[in-house]
């Protein structure tokens, strides 16, 4: 009975509304005419190849930085400033990043006029290069924070980061260097919890839209932008050929998926082999990590610096290192309505969805998770304005559009998705014997739970909650079809003014975005520090 | 048998005809204007602009003031957004969330055709009197296809190209001139790739200064005669593009993108519609003031923008008392000032009187079109999809 009842929120208010509006696009991979469509697309397989390659490269790239990152930093002093750092890149909107590192090094960027200078820009190909590479470059850049954020809600959960302390100081005494304690004892652990994570990343770097629009390769361009054009015309014909896309590149990510997990499972003898032939003398990545760790920041805190000043500046032509003049107008353009809509309904998604999740995992076995983390990853590789249009669809002819239940039920759909995907390692990995040792001593279920598992698992909970709160305010296509013109929530405010092509506004626009987040990053950060630190 | 004109069947021919009753129009505004009053009216428009955005508040502040309609600016980032929801809403027959839509061209043909909008009612608006029918034949005419009174005009737009005149002596004013212009600055030139709108527009630009029989354009496009037609295009495409930006292998994706590279310098022309952008993006300190603005010597593609009510809205009575004020003189003389929005009047100035002429302002600013060209009517809608195939095919990978 329990069981059933722990598993009903997140049932009604997720998962069936998902797999209903999943359904809705069924009828979409028996419709032959699009598919002959979109088969004869002449940009179809270059895109598909773009996109997997962008996708996957930006992912290794992230995880190797992140994974030096943590190396070099981990139990030093500047740990705690790394979590910071990582929070703050991550609540920096994609779509803010890809500006700023666009005018950074863009031909008439920043770059260009330190070194090269003279009348006219130089004729380099450095966004927008045909081979996808500036766009793999930021999203790698962009990801490393997530991946890191991710790693922390492992590595800072109390129970975990004691053990894995003990552990170290036990291969240290068996003669292992720092650096291959860390590559033996943290690494395996961290890559179990991260595999979500990076899924999740690779899905998104293949399926962006906004970032490849600034940065990415045009003729062709990776696929995600030639279904999104699909999705956003006014033929059905044409619609329906972007659902036919959507479905091939859901399809080819899921093969690539695949490959990798036999890929790992071959490799895996070997990978043991290495990690376990005795003492090694790998010293902690210090030089490597610095330089990477400064690689990967310096674009971010760039970028964002230079965010601020475009957001300020009407015009700011070559070969100038400053704006010539500068102006607040754009910062005046926001409606504090849809900025008070906007951080209500990211708090009442973020713990409705944290809040139904634990309830999941605490009373559902753990191999059912597989099912509830199939779903969320479904819901997350789609691109939002085919599986939100299903599920604007569903709710049309219940009377749910243009109201605020429906639009909260849209912001959970991929609230949900994130905090499950980022919750379940650590929640799962949670070491079972301290609640094993509150029970006998006499706790109750839910006083051993409040008491020994929560306070245990505040830090997890509390970026899961962050990150969850950080995507609700990104989301614009669910938001803007559920509300019908009914509501304006601050990324509608942002996106439509955006669909101008004007920077500061733009610019304004995407730092407002990263504002709240930034501020619930940091008080996750600060309130899910280990209390014996 | 004869025809007889019975009093009953004479009744009734009246009743069909209510346009021939002058006194029978003027009841019929009257109680559309009451039944406004108090409705909202969700207006669907495109909200990328914030001079657009303002003016927009300032009608609904207007329309608030004089007929007590409340005008409910939903903003929009693509008004394909606005068709596939009405769409979806009729398809489940529900009422509809969109009162009044910002539309013209594929937009407005595809809800035609899907007999999704409401009406006929935009020549039955007492301001559609005023409108420039005959001056402005595509106030009736929304890319070849006849409105039929489904939609209003609300403003015109022109193809114009633009440029710093500090760094580009002078101006290109045909096509063959703009490829003699990429020839001796490679690389500083380019286009928005279809499908975005405007790199829709320079192409038939350049379809209708290199096709031999013009004729063919306002027609339904024949997909026999269509390779034929278009081989001139193509091969003026073909020596434009490696002298273009990137050596005509990648694209901007849109008419903003090529503004914004305009204005960092990395560009020498911008392109856009509305004949009045360039010296608003002066007013706005984007662009320098030595920004000038120009329309091809004999001709540009020209057409109208409109509003249309979906054929589920709520609030019609209401709907077309905004389309009517949006016509109205004033409401047409402030969205034409440069300073605030810059969108050319629907309206013939001769059908005015000399105290409504008075609040139209033709001062020239900054970045003003010096020289009108003569407008050239869009080519047939059916010509588009086929373009577009057609370059997808040749540059798209």
């Amino acid at each position: 009975m329990t069981r059933l009842a722990g598993a009903f929120p997140l049932a009604l208010l997720w998962a069936l509304p998902l797999l209903a509006s999943l359904a809705m696009l069924a009828p979409a991979a028996a419709d032959v005419a699009a598919w002959r469509m979109a088969l004869a697309h002449p940009q179809l397989w270059p895109a598909l190849a773009l996109a997997l390659t962008t996708g996957g490269l930006s992912s290794l790239l992230a995880l190797a930085t992140s994974l030096l990152l943590i190396g070099t930093l981990w139990r030093s002093a500047a740990w705690g400033r790394l979590q910071s750092v990582a929070a703050a890149g991550l609540a920096l909107p994609h779509l803010a990043f890809a500006i700023g590192f666009g005018f950074l090094i863009m031909p008439s960027g920043l770059v260009a006029r330190l070194l090269v200078g003279g009348e006219a820009p130089p004729q380099w190909i450095t966004v927008q290069d045909p081979w996808g590479i500036a766009l793999t470059l930021a999203l790698a850049l962009k990801e490393s924070p997530f991946l890191l954020t991710a790693s922390f809600a492992v590595l800072s959960r109390g129970d975990a980061a004691l053990r894995l302390r003990q552990e170290c100081r036990a291969a240290a005494t068996l003669g292992h260097a720092p650096g291959s304690a860390f590559l033996r004892i943290v690494v395996p652990p961290l890559l179990k919890t991260l595999r979500w994570p990076l899924v999740i990343v690779f899905v998104y770097g293949a399926s962006v839209v906004d970032m490849a629009l600034v940065l990415g390769p045009t003729q062709p361009p990776t696929l995600a932008v030639v279904i999104w054009r699909a999705l956003n015309d006014a033929e059905p014909a044409t619609n329906a050929m972007g659902l036919a896309m959507t479905l091939l590149l859901t399809g080819a990510l899921a093969l690539a998926l695949a490959l990798v997990v036999l890929l790992l499972r071959f490799g895996r003898r070997a990978f043991h082999r290495m990690l376990t032939s005795g003492p090694s003398l790998l010293p902690a990545p210090a030089l490597a990590g610095a330089i990477i760790g400064f690689a990967a920041f310096a674009p971010l805190a760039f970028a964002s610096s230079i965010v601020v000043l475009l957001s300020v500046a009407p015009r700011w032509p070559y070969p100038a290192l400053l704006p010539p003049a500068v102006s607040l107008s754009a910062w005046t353009a926001v409606a504090p309505a849809a900025l008070w809509l906007s951080l209500g309904l990211a708090l009442a998604a973020a713990l409705v969805a944290v809040a139904s999740a634990v309830l999941w995992f605490e009373t559902q076995p753990r191999a059912r998770d597989r099912w509830v983390i199939g779903m969320a990853l479904a819901a997350l590789a789609l691109p939002q304005l085919a599986s939100a249009g299903g599920q604007y669809r569903l709710f049309l002819p219940i009377g749910l559009t243009g109201t605020l239940p429906g639009l909260f039920l849209a912001q959970l759909t991929p609230v949900a998705a994130y905090v499950l995907i980022v919750l379940a390692g650590p929640y799962r990995g949670f070491d079972v014997r301290y609640m094993v040792a509150a029970r006998a001593l006499a706790a109750s279920r839910l006083s051993a739970w409040r008491r020994v598992k929560l306070p245990l698992l505040k830090a997890p909970l509390l970026t899961a909650a962050a990150i969850g709160f950080a995507v609700s305010m990104a989301q614009f296509v669910p938001a803007q079809l559920m509300a019908a013109g009914r509501f304006s929530t601050l990324p509608m405010e942002a996106v439509t003014l955006a669909s101008g092509g004007n920077r500061p506004l733009t610019a304004a626009f995407a730092l407002m975005l990263a504002l709240p987040p930034l501020a619930v990053f940091f008080a996750a950060a600060l309130l899910g520090r280990p209390r014996w630190r | 048998m004869p025809f007889t004109l019975t009093r009953r069947s004479f009744a009734s021919l009246m009743a069909m005809t209510p346009f021939l009753s002058p006194a029978r129009a003027e009841d019929g505004w009257a109680a559309i204007a009451a039944e406004a009053k108090g409705q909202t009216v969700y207006f669907n428009a495109w909200a990328g602009s914030p001079q657009v955005n303002a003016y927009i508040a300032w009608a609904g502040e207007e329309l608030s003031k004089r007929y007590g309609i409340t005008l409910q600016h939903v903003k929009l980032a693509d008004t394909a957004e606005a068709v596939r929801r009405v769409r979806d809403e009729v398809k489940a027959g529900r009422q509809g969330s969109a009162d009044l839509v910002w539309i013209n061209g594929e937009n407005f043909h595809v809800m035609k055709e899907e007999r999704l909008l409401y009406g006929p009612f935009a020549e039955d608006l007492p301001n559609f009197a005023l409108v420039d029918v005959d001056g402005k034949p595509t106030t009736r005419i929304d890319f070849a296809e006849s409105t039929e009174g489904l939609e209003s005009p609300w403003g015109m737009a022109q193809l114009t190209f633009f440029a710093d005149g500090a760094k580009l002596g002078t101006p290109p004013m045909s096509m063959m001139e703009l490829l003699d212009l990429a020839k001796a600055e490679p690389g500083r030139i380019t286009y928005p790739s279809p499908p975005d709108f405007h790199g829709d527009t320079f192409i038939k630009q350049a379809l209708v200064e290199t096709i031999e029989d013009r004729s063919l354009l306002p027609v339904a496009v024949d997909k026999a005669t269509f390779t034929g037609a278009v081989t001139p295009l193509f091969d003026y495409l073909d020596q434009l593009h490696p002298h273009l930006w990137r050596a005509g292998k990648q694209f901007p994706q849109s008419q903003a993108q090529v503004t914004q590279m305009l204005a960092d310098g990395e560009l020498l022309m911008g392109l856009t519609f509305n004949p009045n952008e360039a010296a608003n993006l002066v007013m706005a300190g984007t662009l320098p003031a030595t920004t000038v603005a120009w329309q091809n010597r004999d001709g540009s593609i020209g057409n109208t923008h409109f509003v249309a009510i979906p054929i589920n809205a709520k609030a019609k009575a209401a709907a077309q008392v905004t389309a009517n004020f949006l016509l109205s003189p004033e409401a047409q003389a402030r969205k034409a000032d440069i300073k605030l929005w810059g969108d050319p009047t629907v309206l013939d100035m001769d059908k005015l009187a000399p105290a409504q002429r008075a609040l139209f302002s033709d001062a020239r600013l900054p970045g003003s079109v010096t020289t009108t060209a003569r407008t050239i009517p869009e080519p047939h809608g059916s010509w588009v999809p086929l373009i577009e195939a057609a370059w997808l095919a040749r540059y798209g990978a």
